[in-house]
């Protein structure tokens, strides 16, 4: 009976706090959202008890309260002052809330009570949401707040363009190079301050820097294309193709430059055996440790990305690694292309569902001004997409770090285009990328195949977009 | 009884037919079961009500409803994923639950031993399950490291060489098999609890008839354990169905994409789950209709399956109520 | 037991008799052998990565990954050298090689100092002659930053506000779902109403529909309507409201329990819920235990729950505390293995002691045993 009787309290209890909690009878899904501007809602209202701004000339308007959420997870410390710095110059109150993974903020996104400002690792997701409409034209914003989108490097608007607006900004952007281990070159015979300028110059430095064990195994290896990732993106930029033509409603997977690309970087593990290379690099140790296959000297040359040369990466894991960077080699036939790649990473975006738009467009022009952007991407050795930031001089004090810079600026360079069924193109050109390197398979059979299968699925997706 | 079953049945239904006791029955069951029927009302009814309308509908987040009717399932049966997903989660719940039943049973078999030291082997078999769920993809992940992986250093020791197990499509999952049986503890546990129910004067009259080892366990101790063994392999097959978290950290680092957006089923599809291509649909792809259409003809799969499992499990297991 | 029964059932040629015993006596032994083996070999399997797991949080950032495979965590040997503790280096000068102290390190050039003569100095000497030297050396500082890892300033939310949050969410949690699941497993399992089985199965439905179905609809309902954001009670609530796995596992155990001893109760007039309160709960205490047991461990690593539910760090439980480690393209190894020691060493702690308590079965083979 005692059983009985503490049980039913529990139960009674759980039903008193469900009812407590405002438990509103669940509300077929079939309504639209709320429209985004109109009804406040009570979660975000500011403080009841302040009069508004006309009636006392003395009493301080209500502080704007803001919410940021940050996806990237690298120093959540650095961006709370940074915002919290913001906060106490402008009267705002901003909620920083970092690292945001994916599910979290498209939970956010499905309810009522999203956040102001979104900062995501790539522009993909921006783009999608962008199509469906869920967040806001950054142009109409940026003339708002006031940033100039002069200042901001063109190469690193391609990704958020949609048309004539912007899907979101660019907050410090990434680019990629090529890196070389001088002392490897060095051992196999080659001048050590001579890095390849094209891709036959890379396939024969390449040959000469393999080295294998006695089993037959690879110990050392002097390019992997899919090394750290793969960079086909870029790769297939150097080569004249690209995934898309006007503004991404025509696609264009099977185009010649990517065929030409594919085929390059499959030649790469024809040549040395696919598993064999595979394996080789499958016994790297992770990324970010000092265990990486070019940290450790495993590989000779790397495409990889800007912040490498930063605090996070070879000072921190491999102080003693000398390397120096270029840009990434070119077929002998687009010699004009050398010097340029494709630019594109840490985007912010606004969902439509903000309540303070002066407020918001206020905090992104701080966001995107050249003294925010330089402070904290100098911290990550990001690119500064802003021109003014990039001619601080701290960026100059990293190592290697202006070779990036300057690809960034290069007037070849450009981003990639998006479409509304970017994320599962992207999906099945990584699946057909996989096969491209361990099988024989013709690149340009599955380009087609791809082609085949989204065209249609392209057309659709254009005709739902408004 | 000898009413016929429909009649039976036909007699259950209707209340009006109900005997007193079958209606003091009714109210004190309902009694015992309100805390999950308000539960199940207020907390599970409406998401799956609202997966359900998602999945008639061309919906993604935070949109209107646009009314496609079935299309949604239709797509599904054409799309050569849809299929690939189905076979790598088939091949997960028919080779995975089994072989974890049998392993875990085993273990407890031999936690229950008699040895010096038993509790602390009881512990060492245990703790795995409780390491954090990342923790232990991750911790595993360099276990597994094809060269220089504790695994396949391992098997160097007895001069096997390794396999790829990131990158070879055919050992990724039997990668994500040992990883799932390396936790098992709790299935351990629940085991080991219905080992000490076995009757202790069975097993000693089946030794004194002259019943070996393995025949003790095939009549005497398996049987006695059977309504574990229907719970865990039921529910074991319901959670490989849907199994996910491990194969989404594992596919992140198998794969040469790592920047950008996450890739899955690395490699070569190998690992793409039905619950994986679930969650790329919704959240990678917002295809939140298309993906809630996946959900509920999983829902079906599993039922179905449950049902037929409850109804042979009903003939073979053995309560000793 | 007839003689020839006996003696046909064991293996031919044992004769009874001393030396049948001696060979009786080896076999048992050869058993014993098998049988230790066994455990201690599937032990290994279990340990050796655990041990890997322990191994690594106390290592350096740049040692995690060392090839070839070392189990030991290695440090590098620091000498003193006019009071500074500098790390030492095996460098190659000239065709010598001598144990130099590295004083400043830049770009890949080192300058470096011999330790015993601290005024001969070897400036600007290429890394890539120069190998560091290590001894096996424990970094129990891993330990500390990772419990003071708080990348939150301002927030006053550490490691140990994740886990008193973690704590609340599990304690509350084992109470609602033991005393639900308890109540609503006896319905399933002893009280033969119309409809029961249907309804069973309805409620292992609740368990097949995916969680990334229901996901964003349960927050939406969570979020917007109830308005239970960012507050621990979407994780708590609904386990006052049992769960189709503990149901199911409850309904399995209450059907062993014989059904003359309810009978028996019965009989004397009690009334079901007596029947529920005192025959059968005394009688299921190591299924209860269970089911508390996995309670536990499921809302103590539950990850995706409290990730959209909880935004401000106050409110993180430990498992969000453990993704702080995860970085956008770097894992903080050695850190995230410390804290997931720290996070299951006290689990392991209290399974020990309560081990005992419901390994223990209660034997239920009779009223009368």
């Amino acid at each position: 009976m005692r059983t009985f009787k503490i049980i039913s309290l529990l139960v009674l209890a759980a039903l008193i706090l469900s009812a407590c909690g405002g438990g509103a009878t669940p509300v077929p899904p079939t309504q639209p959202a709320a429209p985004p501007t109109t009804a406040p809602q009570a979660t975000a209202a500011p403080k009841p008890t302040t009069p508004p701004p006309t009636a006392a000339p003395t009493a301080k308007p209500a502080p704007a309260k803001l919410k940021v959420w940050i996806e990237m997870s690298d120093n959540p410390k650095l961006f709370q002052d940074e915002f919290a710095k913001y906060g106490k110059v402008n009267n705002a109150e901003i909620e920083v809330v970092c690292p945001a993974p994916m599910d979290k903020i498209l939970a956010a996104l499905s309810g009522s009570d999203a956040p102001d400002v979104i900062a995501m690792s790539g522009s993909t997701l921006a783009q999608s949401l962008a199509y469906q409409g869920l967040t806001l034209d950054l142009k109409e914003l940026a003339t708002m707040g006031g940033i100039d989108l002069n200042d901001i490097y063109a190469s690193s608007l391609v990704v958020c363009q949609q048309g004539s607006k912007l899907a979101c900004l660019p907050w410090g952007t990434d680019t990629n190079a090529l890196f070389w281990n001088k002392d490897m070159f060095e051992a196999a015979g080659l001048d050590p301050n001579k890095p390849p300028k094209t891709l036959d110059e890379l396939n024969q430095y390449a040959e000469k820097l393999n080295k294998k064990d006695a089993k037959g195994n690879y110990t050392q290896m002097g390019f992997i294309p899919a090394f750290p990732w793969s960079q086909q993106g870029t790769i297939n930029y150097l080569f004249g193709g690209s995934n898309y033509a006007d503004g991404g409603h025509t696609l264009t997977v099977n185009s010649q430059g990517n065929i030409d690309s594919y085929k390059w970087a499959q030649s790469f593990y024809k040549k040395y055996g696919a598993k064999k290379v595979i394996d080789f690099q499958s016994g790297f140790g992770d990324y970010a440790s000092s265990e990486n296959g070019f940290f450790a000297g495993k590989v000779a040359m790397a495409v990889d990305g800007e912040w490498v040369t930063g605090p996070n990466f070879i000072p921190k894991f491999a102080p003693e690694l000398n390397y120096g960077v270029v840009p990434i080699p070119v077929a002998a036939n687009r010699l004009d292309k050398y010097g340029s790649a494709t630019v594109g990473g840490t985007i912010v975006i606004v969902p439509a569902s903000t309540k303070n738009k002066q407020a918001t467009a206020k905090l992104l022009a701080w966001m995107e001004s050249p003294e925010t952007v330089a402070e904290i991407m100098y911290q990550f050795a990001n690119l500064p997409s802003s021109k003014k930031a990039a001619q601080d001089p701290r960026f100059k004090t990293i190592k290697n770090f202006q070779v990036f810079i300057d690809i960034m600026a290069n007037p070849n360079s450009s981003g990639l285009l998006n479409s509304p069924i970017n994320q599962e193109l992207n999906d099945a050109i990584t699946k057909a990328e996989e096969e491209i390197w361990a099988t024989d398979v013709d690149p340009a059979k599955l380009m087609n195949d791809i082609q085949k299968e989204f065209e249609p699925k392209l057309k659709d997706a254009w005709a739902k977009v408004k | 009884m000898s009413a016929s079953p429909a009649v039976r049945i036909e007699r259950a239904y209707n209340p009006f037919t109900w005997s007193k006791r079958t209606r003091r029955n009714f109210r004190v069951g309902m009694l015992f079961l309100s805390p999950w029927l308000i539960g199940f009302v207020v907390f599970a009814l409406y998401p799956m009500v609202a997966s359900l309308i998602y999945s008639f509908n061309d919906f993604s987040f935070h949109q209107a409803l646009k009314w496609v009717g079935l299309k949604n399932y239709i797509d599904l049966f054409q799309d050569k994923y849809f299929w690939i997903a189905l076979a790598n989660t088939g091949y997960i719940v028919v080779i995975g639950v089994p072989l974890i039943l049998v392993f875990s049973f085993s273990c407890a078999v031999l936690l229950n031993i008699k040895v010096p030291g038993q509790s602390v082997y009881r512990m060492m078999y245990y703790i795995p399950a409780i390491v954090p769920t990342v923790a232990s993809t991750l911790l595993w992940i360099w276990v597994l490291n094809p060269q220089y992986g504790l695994l396949n250093t391992a098997l160097g020791f007895v001069g096997i060489d390794g396999p790829n197990w990131f990158r070879d499509p055919n050992w990724s999952k039997p990668a994500l098999l040992l990883l799932a049986l390396w936790g098992t503890g709790n299935t351990m546990i629940i085991y080991l609890s219905g080992l000490q129910d076995v009757p202790a004067h069975l097993l000693e009259a089946a030794e004194l008839d002259g019943a070996g080892w393995w025949q003790r366990m095939r009549h005497v101790t398996i049987p006695m354990v059977s309504p574990i063994t229907v719970y865990n392999s039921i529910i074991g097959m319901i959670v490989m169905f849907q199994y996910f978290t491990q194969a989404y950290i594992f596919s992140r680092v198998s794969s040469a994409n790592y920047a950008g957006q996450s890739p899955v089923g690395q490699p070569l599809n190998s690992t793409l789950f039905y619950s994986i291509y679930l969650y790329q649909n919704g959240f990678q792809f917002l295809k939140m209709g298309y993906a809630s259409a996946m959900a509920w003809i999983l829902f079906l799969v599993i039922l179905a399956c449950t049902v037929v499992m409850l109804r042979v499990s009903e003939r073979y297991t053995y309560y000793s109520g | 037991m007839e003689n020839s029964t006996l003696s046909s059932t064991l293996a031919p040629g044992i004769t009874v008799g001393r030396q049948g015993r001696r060979r009786h006596q080896v076999k048992k032994t050869m058993q014993d052998l098998l049988k230790h083996c066994l455990i201690i070999g599937v032990g290994l399997f279990f340990a050796l990565p655990l041990l890997w797991m322990v191994a690594t949080s106390f290592k350096a950032d740049r040692d995690v990954f060392h090839t070839p495979l070392r189990l030991l965590p290695y440090v590098n040997t620091m000498v003193t050298v006019n009071g500074q503790q500098l790390p030492l280096y095996d460098v190659k000068i000239g065709d010598q090689v001598r144990q130099l102290a590295l004083v400043k390190l830049e770009e890949s050039i080192g300058d470096f100092v011999d330790p015993h003569d601290p005024t001969q100095t070897f400036p600007q000497v290429r890394m890539k002659f120069a190998e560091p030297v290590m001894q096996v050396g424990f970094r129990w500082q891993n330990y500390v930053d990772a419990l003071n890892y708080n990348p939150r300033s301002g927030s006053g939310a550490t490691i140990f506000t994740y886990l008193r949050n973690s704590l609340i969410i599990c304690f509350f949690a084992i109470i609602g779902t033991v005393a639900s699941c308890a109540v609503v497993a006896y319905g399933f399992a002893r009280i033969n109403f119309p409809g029961r089985d249907l309804l069973f199965i309805f409620v292992m439905g609740t368990i097949m529909l995916p969680f990334q179905a229901i996901m964003i609809p349960q927050y939406v309902f969570f979020n917007d309507f109830l308005h239970w954001g960012n507050t621990l009670l979407p994780l708590i609530v609904p386990t006052f409201f049992a769960n189709a796995y503990d149901i199911f596992l409850l309904r399995q155990f209450y059907r062993t329990i014989p059904e003359e001893l309810c009978d028996a109760a019965r009989i004397d007039g009690a009334s079901e819920f007596d029947i529920f309160a005192r025959v059968v709960i005394p009688l299921s205490r190591p299924a209860l235990a269970v089911v508390a047991i996995t309670t536990f461990l499921f809302h103590w690593n539950d990850f995706q729950a409290p990730l959209i539910y909880l935004t401000s760090p106050q409110n993180f439980t430990m498992a969000l505390g453990l993704a702080d480690f995860q970085g956008q393209r770097q894992i903080l190894w050695n850190m995230l293995m410390a804290a997931s020691t720290v996070f299951t060493v006290p689990i392991i702690v209290g399974f020990f002691f309560a081990q005992k308590e419901f390994i223990q079965g209660i034997k239920l083979t009779g009223i009368k045993e």
